[in-house]
């Protein structure tokens, strides 16, 4: 469906000429009035890479996600449909490229924009189809026991995936081993393959299809309701962050407004995430430097954070607070004016410690330095990308529900390295309590959450919802069919877009021990790209 | 390391004293269900079985099996049903045996 | 050491008591596992094992040696190797492609060992079999102590290892689940 939404005329005419190019005309979609911020451009097959090359060179767009669907096995000629979603950041709106590909082939994009290579790669593993010029493809998503009968969201490829393996040849003093997928305790599992001369990290690559449980598979055939269960499930330490992305995307496409203090609360259950996921980075911080008393500071402020979620929405994890339309839970506001100062001081305090401690802030700086340039190449999002000095933040790029009125202070950093994430972070945190002080004021009035099973969606309808986690933007995309159920949902988390960036943190000048540190430093989660 | 050592005394003991002792603040923990036999139906048993997003609940005939060990503690079931379904309150609920945590509810009027 | 206990009258508490004083195997095998349990009750290292969980439970896991709960003082401890490990706890829905690394993990630790299966996507809830996952880590793994909750709160993990280790008592069978009216 060709769709411009109203209201462009008076746009920036950078977007006005850019949609000119794409060939598109200025026809209203009919109540589009909650996709706003959203416009989805339909493509023709021969003018994808074309679009693509205006879009990558286009000052302020970034590739935020590409996604596919159709394709369906059962359905004989089911084509797919390609999506490509385009941060235009600087003017504040989402722009959703859609291309039905024809046949297995499609335009080399990866080429062009970087950015969109592990998604071709995942698309080649679910959908079968793949872009031209036969540059290798590496297994990403699926186990390698996943055979041709193996569930997927559309057709088996014809042939399997090369396996992810290090990037340059290992030669001369250079040896590779697998590390993982068990590793220390009480972390995730994750697989990667290093490349090292001894000490040094020469090279590192990531497997990342370990911890497939098939959960946008899964959704499909279900209420947006009961999906937001295995959703805020994917990545629990980013639940709400998800959910809102979810929920946002439902509501978009049920046509859906959640009242004001609906989006409050979703507001303040989103920087309590944002909080104790700091305090956790911090904490983590130091044990991967071998500060016993610094960690167990931070765990202190942690463990203070996490009651005081429970006592706030009912669940440590803020799991079952964001619900379609709304939230189910609002907070106890005052439970949270009375403990969060305290539990933040904790963070403050240990935080000002740490950063008089000499023999800390020494492991950290130039330590996993990733720079600017790899960061906006990649398409990366969040602390790690603010810590080279992009500003991309989707609460302050997207302005939409309770951010509208409060717009976050962006925290940038200068260098790139373990320093500069950690300062962003401690930065985002004491934004964070101020934002939730001013939505905690700016409550009154009843109601909490509207009830859209009871609202007629309109069929076959699709939406786009985002939220900026703790870890950066999380996107999500969702198509209903006529009785609201999904026909496909399509999860990103943060951790999807950040992961790549992690091994050219690890390259440069860095040693063993430092993977643990530039690991926290990132703090993401193998279960938020691993789905 | 003079600066951590004077803010941990200042600090004091924040150290749970469980077992010992409970924790208070076990209180504001989000705990599995109670059911009220009497109030259960076995067409709302069937509703909450179809609520439970987690394959907690299921109706047997005249019997409404919970099993703790699925229940994530959601509360969608006590959303559902809140005049027959309440907070347990419980949350030492290790298991030594998968059967002991799969509970076998009656369901209203119908026999045994 | 270990307390002397009914169980052994060689004084080795690993052995169980002769089988004319036990009614039946299960019986037998309870015992043998009581007191294995008993062994690590002084000093038990703890391994964990992630076999597909969302990183909650890990969450949650990691704070037990946090100031507020401080595993330390009840004579826990983790380790990083299998080789020095008592008890593997175990997170996740144990994804099938994860099988493999899963029994090597459990066949790296040397008997007597315990498996604790924690959160409820361990335990058959959230994830139902399917290509994906076994939905349950019992499939895998022969498991001793089952712990709920989604993730187990610390206290809960505290309360289930020590479950492990014969030093609190499984309460969950006594509870029915149930209230009469006008409870609350």
């Amino acid at each position: 469906m060709t769709a411009v939404q109203p209201g462009l005329a008076g746009e920036a005419p950078g977007l006005r000429g850019l949609l000119g190019e794409l060939g598109r005309d200025a026809a209203a979609d009919e109540g589009a009035a909650g996709n706003g911020p959203v416009v989805t451009v339909s493509v023709a097959g021969p003018d994808l890479e074309a679009a693509v090359r205006r879009l990558a060179a286009f000052p302020g767009a970034r590739l935020a996600d590409m996604f596919a669907s159709g394709g369906n096995p059962a359905i004989g000629g089911d084509p797919v449909v390609l999506r490509l979603v385009w941060g235009l950041d600087s003017d504040q709106r989402y722009l959703v490229i859609e291309s039905v590909i024809e046949g297995e082939r499609y335009p080399q994009l990866s080429d062009i924009t970087p950015a969109a290579f592990h998604e071709e790669c995942e698309i080649y593993e679910q959908f079968g189809i793949r872009p031209e010029g036969g540059k290798p493809l590496n297994r990403v998503a699926l186990p390698p026991q996943a055979g041709p009968g193996f569930p997927r969201l559309g057709r088996a490829p014809a042939e399997p995936p090369a396996e992810v393996h290090a990037p340059h040849l290992v030669g001369g003093h250079a040896f590779e081993f697998p590390f993982g997928p068990v590793r220390q305790v009480g972390v995730e599992s994750l697989y990667y393959g290093l490349v090292t001369s001894g000490e040094e990290i020469v090279d590192l690559y990531l497997f990342t299809w370990h911890k497939h449980r098939g959960v946008e598979w899964r959704m499909r055939g279900r209420t947006p309701r009961e999906a937001l269960f295995h959703v805020e499930r994917t990545e629990g330490l980013g639940a709400v962050g998800a959910g809102w992305a979810f929920a946002a995307a439902a509501e978009a496409a049920l046509d859906v407004e959640p009242p004001g203090q609906a989006m409050r609360a979703r507001a303040v259950a989103l920087e309590m995430e944002r909080l104790y996921n700091h305090a956790a980075a911090a904490a983590a911080l130091c044990q991967s430097t071998g500060l016993a008393v610094g960690q167990a500071a931070a765990e202190i402020a942690l463990e203070r954070l996490l009651r005081l979620n429970a006592a706030a929405f009912g669940h440590r994890y803020l799991f079952g607070v964001v619900d379609i339309g709304g939230v189910r839970r609002g907070p106890d506001a005052s439970a949270l004016r009375r403990e969060l100062p305290g539990a933040y001081g904790e963070l403050r305090r240990a935080a000002d410690a740490l950063l008089s401690t000499n023999s800390f802030l020494d492991r950290l700086e130039a330590t996993g330095i990733l720079t600017r340039e790899a960061a906006r190449r990649l398409g990366m999002v969040g602390p790690v990308a603010r810590a080279t000095g992009l500003t991309t933040d989707a609460r302050a790029d997207h302005l939409a529900g309770p951010y509208a009125g409060h717009p976050p202070e962006v925290a940038t950093g200068d260098g790139g390295d373990v320093l500069a994430r950690f300062r962003v972070m401690l930065a985002e945190a004491a934004e964070s309590v101020r934002l939730i002080g001013e939505f905690l004021e700016a409550d009154a009035g009843p109601g909490l959450t509207e009830s859209p099973e009871g609202i007629a969606g309109r069929p076959g309808r699709s939406g786009l919802g985002w939220a900026e986690s703790s870890r950066g933007e999380a996107l999500a995309w969702v198509a209903l069919d006529g009785s609201g159920r999904i026909t496909r949902a399509r999860l990103r988390p943060a951790s999807v877009r950040n992961w790549r960036g992690f091994d050219d943190a690890c390259r440069s000048q860095n040693v063993f021990t430092d993977i643990p540190i530039i690991e926290a430093s990132f703090w993401l989660t193998v279960a938020g790209t691993s789905r | 390391m003079p600066l951590w050592f004077a803010r941990g005394l200042r600090r004091g003991v924040v150290t749970t004293r469980y077992p010992a002792r409970p924790d208070p603040s076990a209180a504001e923990l989000p705990t599995p269900p109670a059911f009220r036999p009497d109030a259960l139906t076995r067409e709302l048993a069937d509703r909450l079985s179809l609520v439970c997003p987690s394959w907690a609940l299921t109706r047997n005939g005249d019997v409404l099996i919970f099993d703790a060990g699925a229940c994530t503690a959601c509360g969608r079931c006590r959303e559902a049903a809140p005049g027959a379904v309440t907070a347990s309150g419980e949350f030492e609920l290790a298991a030594t045996d998968p059967a002991h945590l799969v509970k076998r509810i009656p369901l209203l009027g119908e026999g045994p | 050491m270990s307390p002397a206990s009914a169980a052994g009258d060689s004084g080795n508490p690993a052995l169980p008591a002769s089988p004319a004083a036990l009614a039946s195997p299960a019986e037998a095998a309870d015992a043998l596992r009581r007191s294995v349990a008993r062994q690590f009750g002084r000093s038990l290292h703890i391994r964990t094992l992630d076999t597909g969980s969302c990183a909650a439970c890990e969450q949650e896991i990691r704070l037990l040696t946090a100031p507020h709960y401080d595993l330390h003082r009840l004579g826990f401890f983790f380790t990083p190797a299998p080789r020095h490990a008592d008890l593997l706890m175990v997170t996740g829905p144990m994804i099938r492609a994860f099988d493999i690394a899963a029994r090597k993990t459990y066949e790296a630790m040397p008997g007597p060992k315990l498996v604790v299966a924690t959160g409820a996507c361990a335990l058959g809830g959230v994830y139902q079999p399917d290509a994906f996952t076994h939905g349950t880590v019992g499939e895998t793994l022969p498991v001793d102590v089952w712990i709920p909750g989604c993730p187990p709160s610390p206290l809960a993990l505290l309360h289930g290892l020590l479950v492990a280790v014969d030093r609190l008592a499984a309460k969950v069978r006594d509870l029915t689940f149930t209230r009469s009216g006008g409870d609350r």
